[in-house]
């Protein structure tokens, strides 16, 4: 009898190192396969989120909540796979502080808000993956969905969260 | 009212913005001594510009700087000026998305149009990397994304579409990239004409990006200085560079692990190449230096290599391809001569060669040397050639020449630099790619048994790695 099925959990990440390099903080991300079969994944950081009241920094390895918006590229994740019952480890850059529009300015004022990583408590690293590789959307249209393709694609995010002890200081 | 290019801003300090960047890519677009710029007035400076060029170009960027945009998004006509963003290294939108490596132009909020969600003004914002090293893909080729995307043509991009926001024309946008959708089809085709215009300014011909592609890459390989091609011909195209090139993409990048290599190479590699073409352009007589004392040897070092990775080379069959690359005595003697500076003064961190000026020794010492890629794949190969140039020149014959070469790959292939990516594939990836590794690079049983300790070594707890070595172990008895 076949016995395929996955899980939600059977892709379990966890962070393994965080580290301050120049201008910007590298992140060791082990994963683990529990499946019985190959699962995919998404191995580049898609989307940066901080909140500056948690000081909780999300890096998101999926393209889940991301808008169609114009720009010079459209660039694919780089997707892997990882085999049935094995252990990866995917390395992750980002850089060491996080400028955003400002949504608190008086109106029509342009203003931003910095906010440095040094101060982050909580990393979160969420990475999409699915039993199938990514593959090419090639129906003409697809109207009801603004999703981006990998976001079409990814079936579960496997998520690790690591709290800082204290702040991290550059490497002298 | 119309474009400004951003100065100052709360939250931000004026060092995070490039607005002289900007302003240098607008007068790229230009090519006019029509456009300027206003003092700056609460963080904005506004850009004028009185036209005298009629090109497609100069013709847009007269429209986006000199009409005052005022679009009915549905709720009566507004005012809508254009906001050029320079710089700002961090930068995301709400959604977590990042701009380094991108461009986007951000409809005004209420507008209701792509990306005004992500806008907390009622401008249109043209927001750009202006550190960007971004690949396109080349008209006429298939796909083949390995076009650079200069910093004027990606703001020139990105007017497009702050042209048709500011006039509630935005054409349909979808997410695929292959094809492109309708408004990105449209802004590459704007684009195409800005690198025409500049084409036609420099008396070359056009490289265009194909407009019914949207999908790009990043690749430090696309853009910057090339110290191999400064020195060649000063041109990409020349053979030398296409040499290295298709080495690049035929031999190495066509694998996980040898993608990896090329990655971080060039990642170290244009870490100290711009600053070497800045100082070669002060410098006239290093380019002549560097073509025989480094250059030509190195890539016929590599063209060996790569002979070697196509067939079994006995001793004497490496030892004639060698020999082979040398038809003329006389020129191999003054190879030697410029060798013998390269490697005395440039590669040996020793005393300075009044030829070559202290700033490039001193560059090379603190960028290039201490790159554990640049040691293996450029400064490795020069030393083992001179040493077999020197042994031919003193009549050592084929067959010991290639004993000799073949004992400096003993010591050079096995250490190649390993990346982590081997990390992160699955076991069928790993003897893929250990066996490419093999056949073309390691092949005698004692750089396999080296590599393979390194492998084990360095990923110990990966567990494809394990599974592929050990299987080597238990199969072959340690060495395939």
């Amino acid at each position: 009898m076949r016995n395929d099925d996955i899980k939600p959990d059977d892709l379990i990440a966890s962070i393994k190192s965080m580290e301050p390099a120049e201008k910007q903080i590298e992140l060791v991300v082990r994963l683990s396969n529990k499946a019985t079969r190959a699962l995919h994944y998404i191995a580049d950081v898609r989307a940066t989120r901080y909140d500056p009241n948690t000081k909780t920094l999300m890096l998101s390895l999926s393209d889940e909540g991301r808008q169609v918006i114009p720009g010079a590229i459209s660039k694919l994740p780089v997707f892997r796979y990882i085999d049935p019952g094995s252990e990866a480890e995917i390395r992750l850059g980002v850089p060491d502080r996080v400028i955003k529009l400002s949504r608190t300015a008086p109106p029509g004022e342009l203003a931003f808000e910095t906010h440095q990583l040094s101060d982050v408590q909580e990393v979160i690293v969420e990475v999409a993956w699915a039993d199938v590789p990514f593959y090419k959307e090639t129906r003409p249209c697809i109207k009801d969905d603004a999703r981006l393709p990998a976001a079409r694609w990814e079936q579960h995010k496997a998520r690790a969260t690591k709290r800082q002890k204290k702040s991290p200081r550059p490497k002298n | 009212m119309a474009t400004f290019i951003l100065d100052d801003a709360t939250g931000v300090g004026s060092d995070d913005l490039d607005s002289a960047g900007a302003f240098v890519d607008l007068a790229i677009i230009a090519n006019d001594d029509g456009i300027g710029l206003d003092d700056p007035v609460g963080g904005m400076q506004r850009v004028t510009y009185n036209r005298t060029i009629n090109g497609p170009p100069q013709v847009r960027l007269d429209t986006l700087v000199n009409t005052a945009f005022t679009p009915d998004y549905g709720n009566g006509p507004q005012n809508v000026d254009i906001i050029v963003i320079a710089g700002l290294s961090g930068f995301t939108l709400d959604d977590g998305t990042s701009f380094a490596n991108n461009g986007t132009a951000l409809a005004p909020a209420s507008s209701g149009l792509a990306g005004s969600s992500l806008n907390s003004t009622e401008n249109c914002l043209v927001i750009y990397d202006t550190q960007q090293t971004i690949c396109v893909a080349r008209d006429g080729t298939d796909g083949d994304i390995d076009l650079p995307i200069s910093n004027p043509v990606v703001l020139y991009h990105e007017f497009s579409h702050a042209f048709r926001i500011v006039n509630n024309t935005l054409l349909a946008l979808t997410a695929e990239c292959d094809p492109s959708s309708p408004e990105e089809n449209a802004a590459i085709v704007d684009e195409n004409d800005l690198r025409t215009d500049i084409a036609n300014r420099q008396g070359v011909t056009p490289e265009l990006r194909d407009p019914g592609i949207h999908c790009g890459k990043v690749d430090e390989d696309c853009s910057s200085c090339c110290i191999i091609a400064t020195v060649v011909s000063k041109s990409l195209a020349s053979p030398q560079v296409q040499f290295l090139r298709s080495v690049r993409d035929h031999f190495v990048r066509s694998t996980e692990v040898g993608h990896a290599f090329f990655k971080q190479f060039f990642r170290d590699y244009y870490w100290f190449s711009p600053q070497v073409c800045t100082i070669m352009a002060r410098n006239p007589s290093i380019p002549g230096l560097l073509l025989e004392g480094y250059i030509n040897p190195l890539l016929d070092f590599w063209k060996v290599m790569i002979e070697r990775s196509q067939q079994s080379m006995s001793n004497a069959d490496l030892g004639a391809a060698f020999v082979r690359l040398h038809p003329d005595r006389a020129q191999a003697e003054s190879r030697r001569d410029a060798l013998h500076r390269t490697v005395s003064y440039w590669l040996n961190h020793g005393a300075n060669d009044s030829e070559v000026p202290a700033e490039l020794i001193m560059l090379l010492r603190e960028r290039a040397w201490p790159s554990a890629h640049m040691q293996w794949a450029l400064v490795a190969p020069v030393r083992i050639y001179y040493g077999l140039l020197t042994l031919y020149l003193d009549g050592t014959n084929e067959d010991a020449i290639g004993r000799e070469f073949n004992r400096a790959l003993q010591i050079w292939a096995p250490e190649i630099p390993i990346s982590d990516v081997w990390a992160s594939l699955s076991a069928e990836q790993v003897a893929t790619e250990l066996e490419f590794c093999e056949s073309a690079l390691l092949q005698s049983a004692g750089n396999k048994k080296r590599f393979h300790e390194r492998l084990r070594h360095r990923f110990h707890d990966i567990t494809s790695v394990g599974v592929v070595l050990n299987g080597l172990n238990g199969a072959l008895g340690g060495v395939r």
